[in-house]
């Protein structure tokens, strides 16, 4: 029976996408669970950085296994980069990651992210969507230099959530 | 004969020679109407957002008052209650307290100037309300399918108690604004209609249960608000049909259980309706053939004896006035034909009917409405604005000498309004005909043919306005400057652009129109590049010609040019003909076998194709810079300035047809 690649990957894409909803919908019904049960006096940033801290705890550890200290700081600075990228590809947003100025640094682009609009269907705030973003990259950054001992850094430069057009942030030693 | 407000006589007029049954009295309980036509309640977000009638609305309704010659003129339905429970658009009317009444008063006011009989209408919202609350009210706790509802608030007895008392507090005020005609509101989700459909009352008390217990508080609705009422006819309005078969909506013999209920109850005349805004079929879209719903009415009529009107796609009085001569329909009602040509009726009378601006049923009007936006039209540029001189055709201050270069929409409409206001106008296209891209754009299927009107209006408006023609005849820089126009309104329409991919110059890659016009031969598996409105209307031509077709385009989502209360039809037929979308997708390749996509992520996609179709669109600058260099004032109008859709252009040609 022949196959038809068109319907095939259509489907797949389809569902893919599906999926990447389900995830977020799936976090922001999650978040809600907790703030009722926590009560009024609740803080939804405190809840969602947390989940974001435990979060990129257990995503750093899916990338131990690719991080290589013999590739040398730069190396281990672009393959560190396209991890976090996947973090998002993963999710639907499109990422791409450029070297920086100097060898030790690069950039990550987010050019479209879905989380924000997400963050708006369910009431969340975007100042609350930026910071757990942060939160889970800059824990996975740190997992990382615990498991090697290095010190690598990132900051957000642009951010979506903020009206910037792109998230933009520096992976840097 | 009941009492007669005004005195009309039409036995001069054409129309009534052409279409008598439209024009002979009928009594509504003890009053007479002098003839068959209504202008039915329509929402319009023009008042403030405290229910305060504002100068747009009774310019608005005065305007539609002129319309009906003598006939019923219902002004919007107002909510009833302080917490705006009832409340189901920003800018919907109140009559909660006294200190709306001199507000109401200047509707009344404003449609008997013109010798009309001035309707008001009771409508609480219900399910669809509470649009400043964070609830709304209904019978039972029933999840709405759409999420742009409010959760359903449960109204307990002493509820609806209080409820039937705002409408009657709300009737006596109406009554001392001077109204003639008192209507209730029971249909589309409205808060009578939840009490009434076996979908939205799940009751157990003696407001539910089966459909006489179902009715219980529209009859208590209608026999309390008749209390107040004396003389003054009290109309309803109900579903014929809900719809809603598919979540377990009453039963069309159920529907006319309701109906003798009504009757019964005191009502003195039937406003026959179709479908609830949660119906998954459409209704009133142009895709529905004119006169499909006249059954119901027909149905109606063989279970009242009062009399029965109906609105629901007659958009030509053709189908009115020989359903009223078969004894199928009394009352000939009328929203969106006569929000896109206020005058509609009057013109059927005066028989200048070939200058009614006709409604494409597009539903722009509802959308807009839907998401807290004042009332506006897809053709008629001067809706909600019949309060501001700015919008007047006047005449000009000083007479020109105006070339148009197109005489598609754009074109046309910028052309007759500057005629009517003196100046010479001259329209030139290359085409022999007149109509630009709209020629084409009215083969799509599933009523796009309807389109065409607009072109049929605003020719029969520049013949009269004596504008002259220049068919097959191009526009270049040495005509501009042998003609040296006071002014050039360039309405070339856009460009068609193919894309930059390899394989776009490619043989079997074609224009759009010529696909239309028949000059392009089509494979058997077709791919369209662009999925804003010219592509659907394409894609779904072609499907119907038995082509596999596939919409690949750049936008992230598909027809967003198109208003939502009319995308999910084209949404709907695409699936029905099997038609694949891919939004947010670059064409990559065209080879010999088809065209490679590449979605948005980066996924790259075979889709199987012997003939790709461009129906992309840029802005066409094309004669701009010798217009300018000679000195000549200078108007970009329609797709030639961005690539829009037809409203667009006819309100472009309009605004710039005014300003000339």
């Amino acid at each position: 029976m022949a196959v038809d690649p068109q319907k095939e990957l259509t489907k797949l894409h389809g569902a893919l996408g599906v999926s990447q909803a389900v995830i977020k919908s799936t976090f922001f019904e999650w978040r809600q669970t907790a703030l009722e049960l926590l009560g009024p006096s609740s803080n939804a940033l405190d809840v969602v950085l947390k989940f974001w801290e435990v979060a990129g705890v257990d995503v750093a550890k899916n990338f131990f296994p690719m991080l290589n200290l013999r590739k040398g700081q730069e190396g281990l600075i672009l393959d560190l980069a396209r991890a976090l990228a996947g973090t998002g590809i993963a999710n639907g947003a499109v990422v791409r990651v450029e070297k920086g100025e100097g060898p030790l640094e690069a950039l990550i682009r987010w050019e479209r992210c879905p989380w924000p609009t997400f963050a708006k269907r369910y009431g969340a705030s975007m100042k609350e969507d930026l910071l757990g973003c942060d939160k889970f990259l800059q824990t996975i950054v740190a997992e990382a230099n615990a498991f090697l001992g290095t010190d690598l850094k990132i900051e957000t430069q642009k951010a979506i959530p903020s009206g910037d057009g792109v998230c933009l942030r520096r992976l840097y030693k | 004969m009941g009492k007669l407000l005004f005195e009309w006589d039409y036995s001069s007029y054409p129309g009534y020679k052409k279409y008598p049954h439209l024009f002979k009295p009928i009594k509504i309980g003890k009053l007479t109407i002098p003839n068959r036509i209504k202008y039915a309640a329509t929402e319009d977000n023009l008042n403030a957002g405290d229910g305060f009638v504002t100068d747009a609305g009774v310019g608005y309704l005065r305007e539609r008052a002129k319309g009906v010659v003598g006939g019923l003129c219902v002004m919007q339905g107002v909510y009833m209650d302080e917490k705006r429970q009832g409340q189901g658009y920003v800018g919907q009317a109140a009559a909660w307290n006294d200190k709306f009444i001199p507000g109401l008063k200047r509707l009344a006011d404003a449609i008997h100037e013109q010798k009309a009989i001035a309707g008001c209408q009771l409508m609480h919202c219900g399910r669809v309300g509470g649009i400043e609350t964070e609830y709304c009210q209904g019978p039972s706790p029933v999840s709405q399918r759409l999420r742009i509802f409010r959760p359903v608030e449960v109204m307990s007895k002493a509820d609806i108690k209080q409820c039937l008392k705002e409408h009657v507090e709300a009737t006596e005020r109406l009554l001392k604004a001077g109204f003639d005609y008192v209507e209730i509101s029971g249909i589309v989700g409205y808060l009578l209609s939840n009490f009434v459909s076996s979908y939205t009352n799940r009751r157990t008390d003696e407001y539910g249960g089966d459909i006489r217990g179902r009715m219980r508080f529209v009859v208590e609705c209608i026999q309390e608000v008749k209390k107040v009422c004396g003389d003054v006819p009290l109309g309803i309005r109900l579903c014929a049909d809900e719809l809603l078969d598919d979540v377990g909506g009453n039963t069309p013999e159920e529907s006319m259980i309701t109906y003798e209920m009504a009757e019964e109850a005191g009502a003195d005349v039937m406003s026959v309706t179709a479908g609830w805004q949660e119906s998954i079929y459409p209704v009133i879209s142009r895709d529905i053939p004119m006169g499909s719903w006249l059954h119901l009415a027909e149905r109606a009529k063989q279970h009242l004896k009062i009399p029965v009107s109906m609105a629901y796609r007659l958009f030509t009085p053709d189908l009115p006035n020989k359903a009223i001569g078969e004894g199928k329909l009394d009352i000939w009602e009328m929203c969106r034909p006569m929000i896109a040509d206020p005058l509609m009726p009057k013109m059927v009378l005066e028989g200048t009917e070939d200058e009614i601006r006709p409604c494409v049923a597009c539903n722009v009007c509802l959308a807009r409405l839907f998401r807290d936006a004042p009332m506006t039209c897809y053709i008629n540029p001067v809706c909600a604005h019949e309060w501001d001189p700015k919008y007047e055709i006047k005449p000009a201050e000083m007479d020109k000498n105006i070339m148009i270069v197109g005489a598609g929409p754009a074109g046309l409409e910028c052309a007759w309004v500057a005629a009517e206001r003196g100046h010479e106008v001259h329209v030139y296209d290359t085409r022999e005909e007149l109509g630009g891209s709209l020629i084409e754009a009215s083969k799509a299927p599933y009523g796009d043919d309807e389109l065409y009107g607009q072109i049929t209006f605003a020719k029969t408006k520049a013949a009269k306005a004596g504008v002259n023609f220049h068919l097959g005849t191009e526009v270049t820089p040495e005509l501009i400057e042998d003609e040296m126009p006071d002014t050039v309104v360039l309405a070339t329409g856009p460009t068609y652009v193919k894309g930059t991919a390899p394989g776009f110059d490619r043989a079997n890659v074609v224009p759009m129109l010529d696909v239309l016009n028949g000059k392009a031969e089509v494979g058997e598996n077709v791919v369209v590049w662009g999925n804003l409105k010219p592509g659907i209307g394409l894609a779904l031509f072609l499907a119907k010609q038995g082509k596999k077709v596939t919409v690949v385009g750049k936008e992230r989502k598909l027809g967003k040019d198109i208003n939502p209360s009319f995308k999910w039809r084209y949404v709907g037929y695409l699936r029905d003909n099997s038609v694949p979308t891919y939004n947010d997708s670059e064409i990559e390749e065209i080879t010999d076998d088809g065209v490679t996509i590449r979605t948005y992520d980066g996924y790259r996609i075979p889709i199987k194709a012997d003939t790709v179709v461009c129906t992309v669109r840029e802005a066409n600058p094309g004669l701009k810079d010798v217009v300018q260099e000679n000195g000549i004032e200078l108007f970009v109008i329609g797709d030639a300035l961005v690539p829009r859709n037809l409203s667009s252009a006819v309100h472009d040609g309009y605004r710039i047809g005014i300003r000339a």
